[in-house]
């Protein structure tokens, strides 16, 4: 069957079939991109914390934009050759758009993982911290590591993990037997080999009814962690768990059935016994008497039995339960429960100091716990170990919130960051902040000569390239006096940036950056720089993110009719051009989209 | 529609044309918001630098939907669905910000923000 108006238009609107559709497409995708948008403006207006303006790299952003303008001629070209029966300058066309979409993915990809691999902290007195994390070489714990991937160390079982850890020395580990993590506990059992500790079962777990002696679910006290025994003792417990509650099922209906009985002969559904319990209820017109004798009726039927009660069942060498009707012991739950197995820990010439990812701790930290819990329900009573976030590069100090929060009590903004934690514990850090006063002052003296002071970020947040610059003055042996600002730049005094580092960061080997370890108990917060870490970096990959996806999802479109038009463009070539200039128009409206993105979320 | 062949050998001339106009603008907007000289309104981004930014931003949009998706030379049926998609979307964005005079509403709008209300010093 021909499908009609796929290359004549119709008579009544004078378009194709596909223009319609593509532009009712596009209508929802104003919606949607424009939700987005908004979202982002009552972000911005809403933010209860200082908005990182104009804080990513530019060029790829910039490179981005041209790539896809790029594309959007050469789409349109494409189109035009199809009118003009040029198949071959047609695929050239195609091709080339293609790449260019290809080209900003693949820049987009690398935007995207450079900051999911650069490390944020918000400490307690809200100075932000940024840069790479390592844990401290001088404490001996952690194997070595490459001095290029400074965020990565061997552990025990010789894989590269990126540190952010909390240590605790356990003298007894608690694990979940329904929820345990395999892989931490295959981590524990590494970490507690190379230490040469042990980690056994605390006390015998026997899972037997009285009188029963299935090996199968008695465990001794002093047998080794493995993975295998938690599975066996947790097979033992669902088998007793699955029976207890198909018994306690049983148990309550059969007191359900009593009670009825009881309900039925003593006539406790009555009238009588409703007049009994609701005396005003003879007050009411019969209408309404009627329907509260048959709401009481209801809430009686279904309250009845609520004095059935089951005790928890507990480990204890197989000890029956009680289930107890009008207080009375009516039947017993035989099988005995064991929800955790509990394993204690000896150490070995040394204490077993466990490592534990800083997100996969749900206990607040604070100095002192005796006692941690893990997300998959494990806990550990002992000891802390040593847990303080380690900056192997500090590339990013922002006093801007601790500002804000200052101001909002009344404090001078210097006599907070002077009182700041980074700034006390920290000489290098606190000879860098003088430092970037003085370039402070130097900028207000060059921008008061148009009328104009600098913004509160040049005040208070030293980006990577005033810290390398401050490094390399301190490294030269020069101080404060020597600080010099670019009249021109009209900005704090910054290192230059070349154009790799646009892409991937500041580059390590060429700058020196302060090396930061912060008490766990001061970090109130930390993140990669993520969706997680503040709103701007939620919408920030929402919208580019979802941007992305339709560059992905056009570009699979034109690949398409790029590679395998050819047959349709030998039969019906006006059909290929109507579809190409329709693709060529969702392609057009993720370009109008990045537009907007580009100076939204990179120039403002 | 440019359907005939001459009209679309002319176009070819008008697309790289708005392609370098639009190659122009992104320059020009990065320019405003990084050169210091030409840093309107006060120091660092104001209000004069977003509306300036999003002029630019909206001159280059129109160019492309004009130009590029033939708006300039559509059928009326193509203007009532950008239209009803256009009005939906201010719509949605102003019943956002008329939420603002909602009883219910966040007090971040009012003062600029609350935020949290732990100590800024610890000692």
């Amino acid at each position: 069957m021909e499908i009609p108006y796929v290359v004549t238009p119709r008579k009544d609107t004078g378009l194709f079939n596909s223009k319609i559709a593509i532009w009712l497409f596009l209508a929802s995708e104003v919606m949607l991109f424009g939700g987005l948008f908004s979202g982002y403006v009552f972000l911005r207006i809403g933010a209860d914390y200082p908005w990182p303006e104009r804080t990513l790299p530019v060029l790829p952003g910039l490179l981005n934009t041209f790539i896809l303008i790029a594309s959007s001629v050469t789409v349109v070209f494409a189109w035009a050759s199809l009118k003009l029966r040029k198949w071959v300058q047609f695929q050239i066309f195609m091709a080339i758009t293609v790449i260019c979409a290809l080209v900003f993915m693949g820049f987009k990809s690398l935007e995207y993982y450079v900051k999911f691999h650069h490390q944020a902290a918000r400490l307690v007195d809200y100075t932000m911290v940024e840069g790479h994390i390592d844990h401290e070489k001088e404490a001996g714990h952690g194997e070595g590591h490459d001095e290029h991937d400074a965020s990565l160390v061997t552990d025990a079982k010789g894989e590269e993990i990126e540190m952010n850890v909390q240590r605790f020395q356990p003298e007894t580990i608690s694990f979940d037997l329904l929820r345990v993590y395999e892989p931490w506990v295959e981590d524990m059992l590494a970490e507690a080999s190379a230490a040469g500790a042990s980690i056994t079962l605390a006390d015998e777990i026997n899972l037997n009814r009285e009188g029963e002696s299935d090996s199968a679910k008695q465990f001794a006290a002093g047998e080794a962690l493995s993975l295998e025994l938690l599975k066996k003792i947790a097979k033992a417990q669902t088998s007793n768990h699955a029976f207890n509650q198909s018994q306690r099922t049983e148990y309550l209906r059969e007191a359900w059935d009593l009670k009825w009985d009881d309900v039925k002969s003593n006539h406790l559904l009555g009238e009588a016994a409703f007049v009994a319990a609701f005396p005003a209820g003879s007050e009411l017109e019969p209408a309404e008497r009627a329907k509260a004798f048959k709401r009481w009726k209801a809430g009686m039927r279904a309250n009845f039995a609520t004095d059935v009660t089951i005790e928890s069942v507990k480990v204890s060498g197989g000890e029956a339960v009680p289930v107890l009707l009008d207080g009375k012991k009516f039947a017993e739950i035989e099988r005995p429960e064991a929800t955790a197995a509990v394993f204690k820990v000896a150490p070995g010439a040394e204490p077993l100091n466990l490592r534990f990812k800083n997100h996969d701790v749900l206990t607040d930290y604070r100095d002192g716990l005796t006692s941690i819990s893990l997300r998959d329900g494990t806990t550990l009573a002992g000891k802390q170990g040593n847990s303080e976030m380690v900056y192997h590069y500090v590339d990013g100090i922002d006093f801007q919130y601790l500002v804000m929060q200052a101001e909002k009590k009344g404090i001078e903004p210097l006599v907070a960051i002077e009182n700041s934690w980074i700034i006390k514990n920290n000489p290098e850090i606190a000879e860098i902040w003088e430092m970037h006063q003085q370039g402070v002052r130097l900028l207000a003296d060059e921008l008061s000569k148009d009328g104009r002071e600098p913004t509160h970020k040049d005040r208070y947040r030293m980006g990577w390239q005033e810290i390398a610059y401050y490094t390399r003055l301190i490294d030269e042996g020069k101080g404060v006096e020597d600080v010099e600002i670019d009249p021109s730049a009209k900005t704090p005094p910054r290192e230059k940036m070349v154009m790799t580092e646009q892409f991937m960061g500041p580059d390590y080997s060429r700058h020196h950056f302060p090396h930061l370890a912060i008490p766990r108990a001061e970090v109130a917060m930390d993140s990669k720089f993520t969706p997680k870490w503040n709103t701007y970096y939620a919408i920030y990959f929402t919208v580019t993110g979802l941007h992305g996806l339709h560059v992905i999802g056009g570009a699979i479109v034109l690949g398409y009719y790029l590679l395998f038009g050819r047959k349709m463009y030998l039969s019906n070539p006006e059909w290929l051009a109507n579809r190409v200039e329709v693709g060529g128009l969702f392609w057009h409206f993720v370009d109008l989209v990045w537009i907007f993105a580009f100076p939204i979320f990179y120039l403002m | 529609m440019a359907d005939s062949a001459e009209d679309i050998k002319k176009a070819f001339r008008l697309y790289i044309l708005v392609g370098i106009v639009l190659f122009a603008g992104t320059l020009a907007t990065v320019a405003v918001a990084t050169v210091p000289w030409l840093d309107v309104g006060k120091h660092g981004f104001d209000t004069a630098d977003l509306v300036l930014g999003l002029l630019i931003a909206a001159t280059k949009a129109s160019l492309v939907a004009a130009i590029f998706m033939h708006l300039n030379h559509e059928k009326p049926w193509v203007y009532w669905l950008i239209g009803m998609g256009a009005f939906f979307g201010i719509a949605m964005a102003a019943l956002i910000f008329l939420a603002k005079f909602s009883p219910i509403h966040y007090d971040q709008f009012n003062d600029g923000g609350q935020g949290a209300t732990t100590a800024v010093i610890s000692d």
